[in-house]
């Protein structure tokens, strides 16, 4: 089957991917697609053009890739639909586009059974030569993708294509010749952890699981990402919906359990539209159902959409929810392994952590384990977003540095801009300065620096960046989404912004530091769950790292970043200003005023400072006090 | 869950818990004093003010826990009253104060624990504030009254106890459970001109004359719940509680199943 299915990927006719995830959508793939098919049917050809999930490269979006038979994958970025002529032609006459190549990929990585299908047969033609491998562009260099193993090498709609890549290979494994232990022992030997922010050991949480005494059980997958700026989950779903719905089979089968649910956001639409499809599919093929690769084990998986509450991936928000009921947690004294959905065994993990579990069993618990630092194993895939060049998704191996994951791969920041901290985890995560930059990205290392890895977000700050506003900003975050059941977050989280809010616009006062220290323990210590637990973090790390800049802001009534309106003034250089009057223009109150070729002024009281001014000043004579 | 008695210690006094009991429940049967405002006994535990924390010590280890719904394990070490635990009560009714100052119970715990001068800010609706969202009204109304007239609406601090639709719950049996177990005062009903009027939760119920003294003593809806349940005859169940007595004793016993029944149609 794999090998018939192997043909269907790459059937030596020319084939075109169009990276067609979300995130491409959003840069207007879809005109690309549409624009490349009418090339393609215009001019009779032979050529086979199929969308494609994100390889992560966001920043270089439009992105196409074409393999012609014989040659080298070759990536072209950022197309647009007027490329399509070009780079149509230079395929029919098995040439590169060189306009808008980036990179070219020799051999096909088949991950799940380490081999690799060479594209090229014979030399590289010059010009390829000329399109730098993956292995010299500095986004991919230091990258390893485990999780985003087939994302933007298969058509996420065509199940054939998952099975040429090795696809539903391991669940065969799995359930035909290893036993339900067997299985678990592996995963707690990998030493994978749930990659959805707890990252508790996902072996151990099975074995829990599969021991409770009651029955039914249950495996869920949590695909209700809400983490602002963060969407592996959703890539992963949109580029490769299969790995996770066979990570759930061989869990459902070392656990014991016969129903599945995939608890996914209804804001996510293409998301949801390829895991019916791929639930289908796999159905079909009899991957789902009743006696799964004859091994007498049943299985099915059903479809939840979450309506949006960030609350509600909080394991037993999500399993409350999932029963009907309002999602909002409840304490976990018993686990929910233990007593989780309807009060029975339920075994929760992210998309992300499912998807790792095929390649744990195929490529087996050692091969896994050698990779990342002695307690967080495999690789991480981290939504890299804010204050830097490359924006997009990169899968890195557990123990790669921040620097490189920022500097190298994130290729720094952007001009103008000088790096200040990255926050990492999500809106509950830590701000880490410059300081702690070499520190590995690990699970128990982000924890010590009072962040945390969360679901992999992470968002890069320049100078520009106020970090008593960046604590407000999560802090608001937290406020809305806290589903107000428990005291410590629900009024500690309003309180908090209160206190920040105030600093901001320069109403701090003496004691305010020490009562968000005040506030913090008691949300940390009494909070209900996780969510009011960790929503401290964002001021305690800013407090811990950041503290004179929350001293400037109560005490000197100063916004250092230049950011806090309330604490900033603009001001009209009279050595630089030509007065030219373009900031008159561009004022909307009426603010400026002066004399043609004079030096122009700003009338304090009536500037609302929306920096419209500075915008609009070619002579940089607009300045920031 | 252990499933035999469990031997533990609260502030160093040996205690056991019954099989599934909560530490609340064994503190209070002792006499230990543990403050909390969401726990009454007649309905589940919810865990919501956060009031009743303990820290519990297994080991070298610790952690704060809500005591009514911490089920013990054997040899835990229970401290209802130290700094930590003290410390956390103390920001919790900080916090509570600074929304409802004006209500007494938290005034008189805020006091108890050095919170009284709360350093938050007044809202503007906090002469008004009442309620602490502990949830009994809803638990009540679920649970023990089985009507689930009331839920929340919204989350955070947009968070309300409110009825379908915040408008006249057509569930809503006018029992007062609500109004009776809620420990801040918030909610209150009225009766005026033969109607129960639920005024926080926008809902007007008819109250029932009694047949003998023409006495509104009930709702009509309340009434109708138990002579469905009680399979009580209308008389019976249309008669007030001060008239029913010698009346109506003999029915009322074999409604009640006291006594073996009789054909007796009417009293």
């Amino acid at each position: 089957m794999r090998d018939s299915a192997r043909k269907a990927l790459l059937n030596g006719r020319p084939k075109v991917f169009v990276g067609m995830a979300t995130c491409g959508l959003a840069t207007g793939a879809k005109k690309v697609f549409d624009a490349l098919r009418h090339e393609v049917r215009a001019r009779k050809l032979d050529l086979q053009i199929v969308e494609t999930g994100c390889n992560g490269a966001c920043f270089l979006e439009p992105l196409v890739d074409v393999v012609l038979p014989g040659q080298a994958r070759i990536t072209y970025a950022n197309v647009t639909p007027q490329d399509a002529p070009g780079l149509i032609e230079s395929i029919t006459e098995g040439k590169v586009y060189e306009k808008r190549a980036v990179g070219r990929i020799g051999a096909e990585p088949f991950l799940l059974e380490d081999a690799r299908k060479s594209y090229r047969r014979g030399k590289l033609a010059p010009e390829v030569k000329k399109v730098p491998p993956y292995s010299r562009v500095p986004f991919f260099r230091d990258q390893m993708h485990i999780a985003m193993r087939n994302c933007g090498f298969i058509d996420p709609s065509s199940v054939e294509e998952y099975i040429a890549k090795g696809g539903y290979a391991a669940a065969a494994k799995a359930l035909t010749e290893m036993t339900p232990e067997q299985i678990i022992d592996a995963i707690k030997k990998s030493g994978l952890r749930g990659r959805g922010g707890g990252g508790f050991p996902t072996g151990r949480k099975w074995e829990t699981c599969r021991n409770a005494h009651e029955e039914p059980k249950y495996v869920i997958c949590n695909a209700d990402e809400g983490d602002p700026g963060a969407y592996m989950d959703r890539s992963i779903i949109e580029g490769d919906p299969h790995s996770m719905i066979e990570g759930l089979i061989i869990g459902s089968y070392a656990i014991g359990a016969h129903t599945g649910y995939i608890y996914v956001r209804e804001e996510y639409p293409l998301a949801v539209r390829r895991v019916r499809l791929a639930l289908k599919q796999a159905e079909e093929l009899g991957f789902l159902g009743e006696n799964i690769f004859g091994s007498g084990h049943d299985f099915t998986i059903q479809i939840n959409r979450g309506a949006g509450a960030f609350v509600c991936g909080e394991s037993t928000a999500l399993m409350a929810s999932l029963e009907g009921r309002v999602g909002e947690p409840r304490a976990k004294y018993i686990h929910t392994v233990e007593s989780g959905l309807w009060s029975k065994p339920s075994c929760l993990n992210n998309v992300e952590t499912w998807n790792n579990v095929p390649v744990v069993i195929a490529r087996g618990a050692e091969w896994f384990s050698g990779i990342g630092t002695e307690g967080s194993k495999g690789t991480k895939v981290f939504s890299l977003v804010g204050k830097v060049n490359h924006v997009g998704l990169v899968e890195v191996p557990m123990g790669l540095s921040l620097r490189q994951v920022i500097e190298d791969i994130g290729g720094g920041i952007p001009e103008g801009g000088v790096f200040k901290a990255v926050q990492t985890g999500g809106p509950s995560g830590g701000c880490i300065p410059a300081e702690y930059l070499d520190t590995p990205v690990d699970f128990d290392r982000l924890t010590e620096l009072g962040s945390m890895m969360g679901s992999g977000g992470m968002i890069v700050m320049d100078d520009h960046t106020c970090m008593v506003d960046v604590a407000r900003y999560f802090l608001a975050f937290l406020k809305d989404e806290s589903c107000g059941k428990c005291v410590p977050c629900r009024e500690g989280t309003r309180r908090m912004l209160d206190i920040l809010t105030d600093i901001c616009e320069g109403r701090g006062q003496p004691g305010d530091i020490e009562l968000l220290g005040d506030l913090a323990t008691a949300m940390v210590d009494g909070s209900l769950c996780a969510l009011g637990g960790s929503a401290p973090n964002p001021v305690l790390t800013t407090l811990k790292y950041f503290g004179d800049e929350y001293r400037a802001h109560i005490e000197e009534k100063r916004c250092p970043a230049k950011v806090c309106r309330a604490l900033i003034a603009y001001r009209i250089n009279p050595d630089t200003c030509t007065g030219c009057t373009l900031c008159v223009a561009a004022c909307p109150e009426n603010a400026i005023s002066g004399e043609k070729k004079q030096p122009h002024t700003i009338d304090a009281s009536k500037c609302i400072k929306c920096g419209l001014c500075a915008d609009a000043c070619r002579f940089d004579a607009v300045e920031v006090v | 869950m252990e499933e035999k008695e469990v031997e533990f210690t609260i502030d160093g006094q040996p205690v056991r818990a019954r099989p599934g009991e909560t530490v609340l429940s064994v503190a209070t049967r002792e006499g230990i004093p543990i403050p909390a405002l969401c726990h009454h006994e007649a309905v589940s535990p919810y865990g919501a003010c956060r009031l009743c924390a303990v820290e519990v010590f297994w080991g070298k280890r610790s952690k704060l826990v809500t005591s009514c719904i911490y089920i013990p394990y054997e040899n835990d070490r229970v401290e209802t009253n130290n700094p930590r635990v003290r410390q956390l009560r103390r920001m919790v009714l900080e916090l509570l104060l600074a929304r409802c100052p004006n209500v007494e119970v938290i005034r008189d715990l805020a006091r108890e624990y050095g919170a009284d001068q709360p350093r938050f800010r007044t809202d503007a609706t906090a002469d008004t504030e009442r309620c602490i969202l502990c949830g009994l009204c809803v638990r009540v109304c679920a649970e023990v009254v089985g009507q689930y007239a009331i839920g929340y609406a919204n989350r955070g601090m947009e968070r309300v106890i409110a009825t379908p639709f915040a408008d006249h719950a057509e569930e809503c049996v006018g029992c007062g459970a609500c109004v009776f177990v809620c420990p801040t005062d918030a909610l209150h009903y009225e009766d005026i001109d033969g109607q129960r009027i639920m005024k926080e939760l926008k809902t007007t119920v008819p109250l029932l004359a009694c047949r003998v003294c023409g006495r509104a003593f009930a709702t009509e809806k309340q009434v109708e719940r138990i002579r469905e349940r009680l399979n009580l005859p209308d008389e019976l169940a249309e008669t007030c509680p001060a008239c029913r007595g010698s009346q109506f004793r003999g029915v009322m016993e074999e409604a009640l199943g006291l006594i073996p029944s009789t054909t007796s149609q009417k009293a």
